[in-house]
């Protein structure tokens, strides 16, 4: 069944094609009349396609093959799509605990880039403040302590930030990949980015160097991200009965939250 | 032929007055211009220049009379020990020019402090290009043509060092921060301004983010000299407003005007995090 033949249809200017594989020497005769090609809906036309057969990949959810190999810029640069207003955008809706549309929010056009520099700014936020916060918290309570930059709260901040935004995703996904359900590593990856963000401003009210205070304070941020990574899941992973994953996913954003309390500032 | 002895350079004493006649070559090649470039001489394949080395230089065949002798390790140059005449343009005309590399092949017969010389005078010539105010700066995007990477390394290493000087314990854990923050840090930003889409050359952009280091470097020298948290704080913030002034224009050309702040940001990040190093660094 010449499936080539398929290359003939001018459908490359519609939105969402995929151009079937060009075969140059079938070039010739067979035009297929392709009236319900050219009038499907342009945005997603996984169902236009299915009417004949599957020679043109379906559109699902993952975007268009750029891959161009592991070294090469231009294959990540699909990740990076972003203006300086859907990031904002993307930042103020994860501080509200809430919504539970996040993923649809970044559907189309999920983002690596929160992900990035907000763990980046958590690190150096965390490493900064938790000595200054460890400086007032000894000052308070013997006033003769003089500072001293403990240097060893970077490579800790480093550790434990990428290593929980980065790993706990990766889990997530694998774990729901093999309990058969429909993941995607990058929306994860974003999700849990920006549910990072809430501690940025959280480590700035932290410096207060009331013990009470502290865990008041960090129990209400901690609160409000790990309800915010669990309602999103569990909108995501909806029609699937998997109560633990959520669970699961709170638990582990209220650890993180009640560990930098602990060891940045005690 | 010539070429089975220049297998050996025997390092007489008259290696130095070759050298003294290379010198002369050059000079009077260099006066005679380039036009005497390419003579197209057939009987010489094409060679790396490297003007000590034994490969046939065009004057293979064209022995200058009185260079015969020996150790015509020095091609062009007629031996020396046979009291040659200093060799007219005969070996000029396409010597060392024609080797397409003009200049440089002296380099490796020059003396170290020129060479030291020529990469000091380009770091300072950048440095005034990016660092300095500079009412005539030119379009940023053309800045450091000429980029270098021996000013960023300068200028990361001696950030490390005044840190690690100024700090009283775990040395040589702060110095390993800040050189792997700022080494790390500037490939991290060059590849951020390229993933969202932007059009920066990798090296030069290294190269530049080195260089605006050169105010903090100043700020953290202060710093070490005089240990006033008010002082320093002053100090920090006017050198950290020097930096992000000098990378500004730079980073900011570089991408889509959509997407400018999501390209300064993680610069300012970066010089953010090393300005407070250089202040809690006790």
């Amino acid at each position: 069944m010449e499936q080539s033949s398929y290359s003939n249809l001018a459908t490359t200017h519609l939105l969402g094609s995929v151009p079937a594989v060009l075969n140059e020497e079938k070039k010739a005769s067979y035009e297929v009349p392709g009236a319900n090609m050219q009038i499907f809906p342009p945005s997603n036309g996984g169902g236009g396609y299915q009417t004949l057969g599957a020679p043109t990949e379906v559109f699902e959810q993952q975007p268009p093959n750029n891959w161009k190999g592991v070294f090469s810029i231009s294959s990540y640069t699909q990740y990076f799509n972003v203006d300086t207003d859907v990031v904002i955008n993307r930042l103020i809706s994860s501080f509200y605990p809430i919504g539970g549309d996040f993923f649809s929010k970044i559907d189309a056009n999920p983002d690596l880039y929160g992900l990035i520099w907000i763990t980046t700014t958590l690190v150096f936020v965390l490493a900064s403040f938790g000595n200054c916060a460890t400086y007032l918290t000894q000052k308070h309570s013997d006033s003769s302590t003089s500072w001293s930059f403990d240097v060893s709260y970077v490579n800790v901040a480093a550790c434990g930030v990428y290593g929980y935004a980065v790993v706990v995703p990766m889990a997530f996904y694998f774990l729901l990949r093999y309990l058969g359900s429909n993941a995607s590593l990058i929306r994860f990856w974003c999700m849990w980015g920006y549910s990072l963000s809430i501690f940025i401003p959280t480590a700035l009210i932290l410096l207060i160097p009331v013990e009470i205070l502290r865990w008041i304070i960090i129990l209400i941020a901690g609160t409000a991200s790990a309800c915010f990574v669990a309602l999103n899941l569990r909108s995501y992973i909806e029609g699937n009965d998997l109560p633990m994953m959520v669970v699961a996913s709170f638990l582990l954003q209220m650890a993180l939250a009640i560990f930098i309390k602990v060891w940045f500032f005690p | 032929m010539s070429n089975s002895h220049s297998d050996t350079i025997p390092l007489h004493a008259s290696s130095q007055s070759d050298i003294d006649e290379i010198e002369n070559l050059i000079h009077a090649s260099v006066q005679s211009g380039p036009a005497t470039v390419h003579p197209a001489r057939p009987p010489s394949p094409p060679r790396a220049s490297i003007p000590v080395s034994s490969s046939p230089f065009i004057q293979s065949n064209i022995p200058p009379p009185s260079s015969l002798s020996s150790s015509s390790s020095n091609q062009k140059v007629p031996s020396v020990p046979a009291a040659p005449p200093p060799p007219p343009p005969v070996g000029n005309s396409s010597s060392i020019v024609a080797t397409g590399f003009g200049p440089p092949p002296n380099t490796l017969t020059e003396p170290v402090w020129d060479t030291v010389k020529r990469d000091l005078s380009r770091i300072v010539s950048n440095l005034k290009l990016v660092v300095f105010p500079n009412p005539y700066r030119e379009d940023p995007g053309k800045a450091l043509r000429d980029w270098d990477l021996w000013g960023p390394f300068f200028f990361i290493v001696f950030l490390g060092l005044t840190l690690s000087w100024s700090a009283s314990v775990k040395k040589s854990e702060v110095f390993a921060v800040a050189f792997a923050l700022l080494a790390a840090g500037a490939v991290i930003l060059t590849l951020n301004v390229l993933l969202l889409g932007g059009h920066i050359i990798f090296f030069q952009s290294l190269s530049l983010l080195g260089y605006c280091l050169f105010p903090l470097d100043i700020g953290a020298l202060i710093c070490m000299l005089k240990d006033n948290v008010i002082v320093k704080v002053i100090v920090v913030c006017v050198t950290l407003a020097w930096s992000s002034w000098a990378a500004y224009p730079f980073m900011s050309s570089a991408v889509n005007p959509r997407r400018k702040a999501l390209a300064l940001y993680p610069v300012f990040l970066m010089y953010v995090s090393v300005g407070f190093l250089i202040i809690a660094i006790d």
